[in-house]
């Protein structure tokens, strides 16, 4: 098989979906988990205003119902985060990105500013759109190869995947919060609550490296 | 001086939609000219109209409660395939065995058809499934509290 990810260490099979730890995807595994334990036990940091013209700062409370909420959806993405590292199947990637894309709007969706809530909204609408282009590369997949095993894939005997379902693939997954739509992510970590909104930031990164490797192997 | 530009158009999220349907419309230009793809022909979950089955279209072959032969990317992994696919609750063998319609998206439930290649070989996707409509129902959930208070 196509190693570009190292040579899989371990397999964990859940039917024909197989799951597989390279050193490559083990290493971002292992950071989607850290930083998701790391959110589990951290408070939100609250954030200060400093007002111009006076000797005056606000700090932003969020309330613990929030907090949360806003705890809930980052652990949840951190799982999604997770799962689409180690994922070694084109639809169930697509689905743990869709699942990502999602959840990064529910991290903010609680936020107050009406500025954020904005950005999330644009974000959010764009991360909807995002979902056709990365179901129709996994459909693109299926039809011209027969599979949707990555490890079948990555095999040189395997019939090859067009170019037009990889550019698919990648625009999808862009449409989930890569630049250069990201813009709309960037207005996002303006809410408070510094380790949720860092999730945001975490999770397009890691499926941006995935991604990568993704295209690469088909 | 260009990188200013495009940073500077792209610093508003309100252009963010109109550029990403503007490279999704390209892209789908693109895909329409390379058509023809080829088509593989040896599908690994082939789904075929037989025209006088009242399971149609998830009639993956075999009489009901017997075993049936269903292709599989790692058979090693699926011990019990095979089995899943032949299961039919009353209801939907009543309905089976009475009208045309089991296979119709309204009538097929799950327990109706429990579909091999869904619920047993492609059991994650199944969860993730759900995962996302579970997640999407308590962000609009959460929003839809916030109001009130």
């Amino acid at each position: 098989m196509n190693e570009i990810g190292g040579v899989p260490l371990f397999f964990l099979e859940f039917g024909d979906i197989v799951t597989y730890f390279s050193p490559f995807t083990l290493t971002l595994f292992l950071l989607a988990l850290v930083f998701t334990v790391f959110v589990v036990v951290s408070r939100p940091e609250r954030q200060i205003d400093i007002a111009f013209g006076a000797d005056a700062f606000f700090a932003k409370e969020i309330s613990l119902p929030e907090l949360r909420f806003r705890r809930f959806m980052a652990i949840a993405c951190g799982l999604a985060c997770m799962g689409a590292m180690v994922t070694g199947d084109v639809f169930d990637f697509t689905l743990f990105v869709s699942l990502v894309g999602i959840c990064n709007v529910g991290i903010v969706a609680a936020v107050r500013t009406y500025h954020v809530r904005d950005a999330a909204y644009q974000y959010g609408l764009v991360a909807l759109a995002g979902t056709v282009p990365l179901f129709s590369a996994a459909a693109m997949v299926a039809a011209t190869t027969g599979t949707l095993s990555m490890l079948e894939l990555a095999s040189p005997a395997a019939p090859p995947v067009p170019l037009i379902a990889r550019a698919l693939l990648v625009l999808g997954v862009m449409g989930e919060g890569m630049a250069p739509f990201y813009a709309a992510k960037a207005e996002m970590f303006r809410a408070p609550g510094a380790p949720y909104v860092i999730m945001c930031s975490l999770s397009s990164l890691l499926i941006f490296l995935r991604v990568t490797e993704v295209v690469l192997l088909l | 001086m260009i990188i200013q530009k495009i940073s500077r158009v792209l610093s508003n999220y309100d252009n963010i939609l109109p550029l990403f349907a503007g490279a999704c419309a390209i892209l789908a230009v693109l895909a329409l000219l390379s058509l023809p793809l080829p088509y593989f022909e040896d599908q690994l979950y082939p789904k075929q109209i037989v025209p006088g089955s009242t399971l149609n279209p998830y009639d993956r072959g075999g009489p009901p409660f017997t075993r049936a032969d269903i292709r599989l990317q790692y058979p090693e992994n699926s011990p019990t395939a095979g089995y899943v696919t032949a299961y039919l609750t009353p209801f939907s063998l009543f309905l089976s065995r009475t009208t045309m319609y089991m296979g119709t998206t309204i009538v097929a439930h799950p327990g109706g058809i429990l579909d091999e290649i869904l619920y047993n070989t492609r059991g994650l996707d199944t969860v993730v499934e759900p995962t996302i409509l579970f997640v999407s129902f308590a962000i609009a959930a959460y929003i839809f509290h916030r109001r009130e208070d």
